[in-house]
């Protein structure tokens, strides 16, 4: 294809976009000639370069729609639906044959015929509807003496006895005044367009078409001379003469990365621009009345993830029409507004550009969602029983759920939103989901603001870096050597107690280099250094990666691996950290896969221990030490634990206080830590924050050593209960009754007099 | 000396050599050393010269493969010729020949890069028979030089994505 041709598809492909715009608002504001003359320019600029070229489908085509656009710029047409609908049919063909251009280098075969009849028919003012042209309007005002003619004349009027000479004149005057007031009406819309055309060219002149393969490849080198500026600085960072030199390098080099990736964005109107056409076509077919809102249109985004979340969007906006929006009837009956409002909405939020998909709709109903994902087989009825409204919502992600009654050529067929989700998630984006039931849905997608940078974890291990996917980590824990029994051996196979859950472990050392021994390494014996466990969810499969260190999170950018390393399968790819240093990206599903993590086993026990999670949190104590002896706290109403130095504590009368924040907390000191470290004002003091009904209640401890489950104790011979007292890790303790904690000596309004005497009597007993 | 040199700051050697190479039955060889060996490579096969680097090692990949260096904005898979040979990896620093083969850009490990040494098609002779068979499969043949051999290597035959290939 040649140069001349490959410009006038992408000048006709914009020219049509521009032309799809218009052309919806045009249904709103039919006598808008600025929409009419950016309408005709369109058409016209591809009739009058098809001719050039000799495409003469186009022309035929474009000629035609051209002398319709004229009429209607002209007001001798008025643009009504089916002239709307009749130029959205030419703009399809036109799109059709550009599209076989653009393949085949020829228009193809096709009959126009039709369509041109059509648009040939929809010029004659008589055929389809009454015109109602501006010059027609004024003829007919004349002679009828309409409301405007009046009020015109009147102010004529008290000049005729000024000038009774001209006593005839107040009729043709009048009538003059007419076409004056008229004809200044149109002149400006002619004027104004042709002020529009000016600025239009202007813009064209001062940008240009850049290919998004050389704006790749700019980054990529933008991205090495970050990195070669990072090591220049470490290497002038001695030399006085070059610190400056290299400071400017440096703010160059950042500059021109920020250009280079504003050269990548568009604004998401470019995407949301196709929507007023398809909510048209759509609320047509399925018989419903949409307002579109657009918010946040120049929002900008990488282009090819404006790409990517085209799909998924007209997706979201489909179901949004056919499953959400009621049909206008029912919208009625319900004392809704018959016209549903459809909202696309689009802003930035830190590194992420949220678009949002909101309608006033029925909502979904969540009974619904677990009845048919039941019926559907995707869940089992007595999961489905135990699960949240929320988490009944994310169903309706499952490949394979519809909720829509019947199947309709929109949506219906089951896939949909597992579409979005699963695009969306390609791209580092996330999908959620908000809705009320009989006040609408709202679909909120997370797109990262670029694609080829992903924050990550970097983590160490063998001596190397790796950088570890930030999506996939939900945790990290840390296990030193003396804890090394916190690891589980299950006939070789390392497993961690996770909150109760056994979460299969994998160690990256040994699996990056099997048969290698190594030293200090984790054994059934234990070990000798730190290590590190990242919990990784892959996909569903829930497992620790054991790792030898932890560096800092990074924002990395994405480099592809050679098909050799690709093969190996565990990494995703390479990227280049801010060291200079280069890091494997781990893919945790593949090691997740290697090392046999499974995703259906996985589920049920995590469904049973959730049960038991739910159970056990009961009776889970946090074990605390205060004065050398051990006492548990319930787990369920431990809110905080708060490091303060012993200074901070107050004392009313006896009452140890803690002043936080304005707020009061009694301190509990039946350890007798208070007293311990009394005279030693920075003595650090460990604070148990608890909550005792509606009260918080702080106890003093000097550590908190473990969280652990606690089993029942029961009497010998009677079976009774123990109250009291807890069987934690084998050893008897004592559990801190909360409720014994005496409330504070003051509520002023309601028993002052009570409490000022009590004071006193502290007052008394401190001093004695 | 001066290509030693010339392969610290890294240049191009691309461009001046083209015409040399096609004008006459001479060519240009860069020559590099690995262990006691001189080998050489076509200049016109070589995209930059990359001294001092210290590539990072990818656990579980084929052991020809060197590891990964930065270079120009990407990550470059480089090919050991140590491994290759079957020598044991030295810990010193080593030298890298970008090279462009049919498959894309690699990296090619040695331990030093030596000057540009100009031959004659006259001199070349094709592997000896006795070469094992590895050797033979990576080996272009030999050019005679005054005082010794130059093993003529074929970045073509180095291609990781072959030598993946070969080895699965």
């Amino acid at each position: 294809m040649d140069e001349l041709t490959r410009e006038f598809l992408i000048e006709s492909q914009e020219g049509l976009d521009r032309m799809e715009r218009c052309l919806t608002d045009l249904e709103e504001r039919p006598e808008d000639t600025e929409l009419l003359g950016e309408i005709f320019r369109s058409v016209h600029t591809i009739k009058g370069t098809t001719g050039f070229l000799g495409f003469k489908r186009l022309e035929k085509l474009a000629h035609t729609g051209e002398n319709l656009l004229g009429l209607l710029r002209d007001g001798k047409l008025l643009a009504n639906q089916p002239i709307i609908t009749g130029l959205l049919q030419l703009m399809d063909a036109l799109r059709g044959i550009l599209r076989t251009v653009e393949s085949e280098n020829h228009e193809g075969e096709g009959e126009d015929a039709v369509l041109i009849g059509r648009l040939k028919e929809l010029q004659q003012p008589s055929s389809v509807t009454v015109p109602v042209g501006i010059a027609i309007e004024s003829a007919q005002a004349t002679p009828a003496e309409s409301s405007p003619v009046p009020q015109l004349i009147h102010p004529a009027r008290p000049a005729p006895p000024a000038i009774p000479d001209d006593d005839t004149a107040p009729a043709p005057h009048a009538a003059k005044t007419i076409v004056a007031s008229e004809s200044p009406k149109l002149t400006p819309e002619v004027v104004t367009e042709a002020a529009k055309s000016k600025p239009a060219t202007a813009a064209s002149d001062s940008t240009l078409r850049v290919d998004v393969v050389l704006l790749n490849r700019m980054m990529n080198l933008v991205g090495e001379l970050v990195l070669t500026r990072n090591q220049i600085l470490q290497a002038t960072s001695l030399d006085p003469n070059l610190t400056l030199l290299s400071r400017r390098l440096d703010m160059v080099t950042a500059d021109l990365r920020e250009s280079v990736m504003k050269a990548r964005m568009q604004p998401v109107s470019n995407v949301f621009s196709k929507f007023p056409r398809i909510i048209r076509d759509l609320s047509h077919s399925l018989h419903r009345k949409v307002r579109l809102v657009l918010e946040g249109q120049e929002t900008e985004l990488d282009k090819s993830l404006l790409e990517a979340i085209k799909d998924p969007l007209t997706h979201a906006v489909r179901n949004s029409l056919d499953h959400g929006i009621e049909p206008p009837e029912i919208r009625e009956a319900n004392g809704k507004d018959p016209e549903g409002t459809l909202k696309l909405r689009a802003y930035q939020e830190s590194s992420y550009v949220i678009i949002e998909v909101s309608d006033d709709g029925a909502g979904i109903g969540v009974e619904r969602v677990r009845d048919k994902a039941v019926e559907k087989g995707l869940i089992a009825a007595d999961r489905a029983a135990q699960l949240s409204d929320r988490e009944l919502l994310q169903l309706i992600f499952l490949p394979g759920f519809s909720t829509a009654a019947a199947i309709t050529n929109v949506s219906g067929r089951g896939v949909g939103m597992d579409v979005v989700k699963t695009n969306v998630e390609k791209i580092g984006g996330k999908v959620e989901i908000d809705s009320r039931p009989g006040k609408g849905t709202t679909l909120r997608l997370r797109i990262p603001l670029t694609l080829a940078i992903v924050p990550a974890l970097i983590v160490r291990c063998l001596n190397q870096s790796f950088a570890l996917p930030q999506g996939a980590l939900s945790e990290l824990v840390h296990i030193p050597p003396e804890r090394a029994s916190s690891i589980e051996w299950m006939e070789g196979t390392p497993l961690y107690r996770l909150r109760g859950q056994l979460l299969p472990l994998i160690f990256l050392d040994r699996m990056l280099s099997p048969g290698l021994q190594l030293t200090g390494q984790l054994t059934e014996g234990g070990f000798t250094r730190d290590n590190f466990i990242a919990v990784l969810d892959a996909d569903g499969r829930r497992f620790g990666l054991v790792v030898d260190g932890l560096a800092d999170p990074e924002e990395i950018v994405v480099k592809p691996l050679s098909s050799v390393l690709k093969s190996i399968g565990l990494y995703s790819g390479a990227t280049v950290l801010g060291s200079g240093d280069l890091a494997l990206i781990l893919d945790p599903g593949s090691i997740a896969s290697r090392a046999g993590v499974g995703v259906r086993a996985q589920d049920s026990t995590e469904t049973a221990i959730e049960e038991d999670e739910v159970d056990s949190m009961a009776s889970r104590f946090l074990l605390v030490e205060a004065a050398e002896r051990r006492a548990a706290v319930p787990l369920a109403d431990v809110l905080r634990i708060e490091r303060i130095p012993l200074s901070r504590i107050e004392y009313i009368g006896y009452r140890a206080v803690l002043n936080f924040e304005g707020q009061l907390l009694p301190v509990e000191d039946s350890g007798g830590v208070l007293s311990a470290a009394a005279g030693n004002p920075d003595a650090p003091l460990t604070v148990v924050v608890c909550r005792d009904g509606n009260r918080q209640v702080g106890i003093a401890v000097n550590n908190v050593l473990d969280v652990a489950a606690g089993n029942d104790l029961v009497e010998a011979g009677s079976n009774h209960r123990a109250s009291g007292v807890t069987l934690l890790n084998d050893n008897v303790t004592g559990i801190v009754d909360l409720g014994a904690v005496p409330p504070l000596p003051f509520s002023a309004d309601q028993n002052g007099v009570e409490t000022m005497s009590q004071q006193v009597e502290w007052g008394s007993e401190a001093l004695a | 000396m001066s290509a030693r040199n010339g392969s610290e700051t890294g240049i191009a050697l691309r461009s001046r050599s083209a015409a040399i190479a096609t004008a006459s039955r001479i060519l240009e060889m860069c020559s590099v050393r690995v262990g006691s060996t001189l080998f050489g490579i076509p200049i016109p096969h070589i995209l930059e010269i990359v001294g001092g680097a210290t590539p990072q090692t990818v656990p579980l990949a084929p052991e020809f493969v060197g590891g990964l260096v930065h270079y120009r904005g990407d990550v470059l898979t480089t090919v050991s010729l140590r491994q290759l040979l079957g020598l044991s990896p030295t810990d010193s620093r080593c030298d890298i020949l970008v090279l462009e083969s049919s498959g894309g850009t690699f990296g090619l490990l040695v331990d030093s890069v030596g000057e540009v040494l100009t031959v004659s098609t006259a001199d070349h002779e094709p592997n000896p028979s006795i070469l094992d068979e590895r050797r033979r499969a990576l080996f272009a043949g030999t050019y005679k030089l005054k005082d010794g051999l130059l093993v003529m290597l074929d970045p073509e035959r180095l291609d990781p994505i072959r030598l993946g290939g070969a080895a699965a």
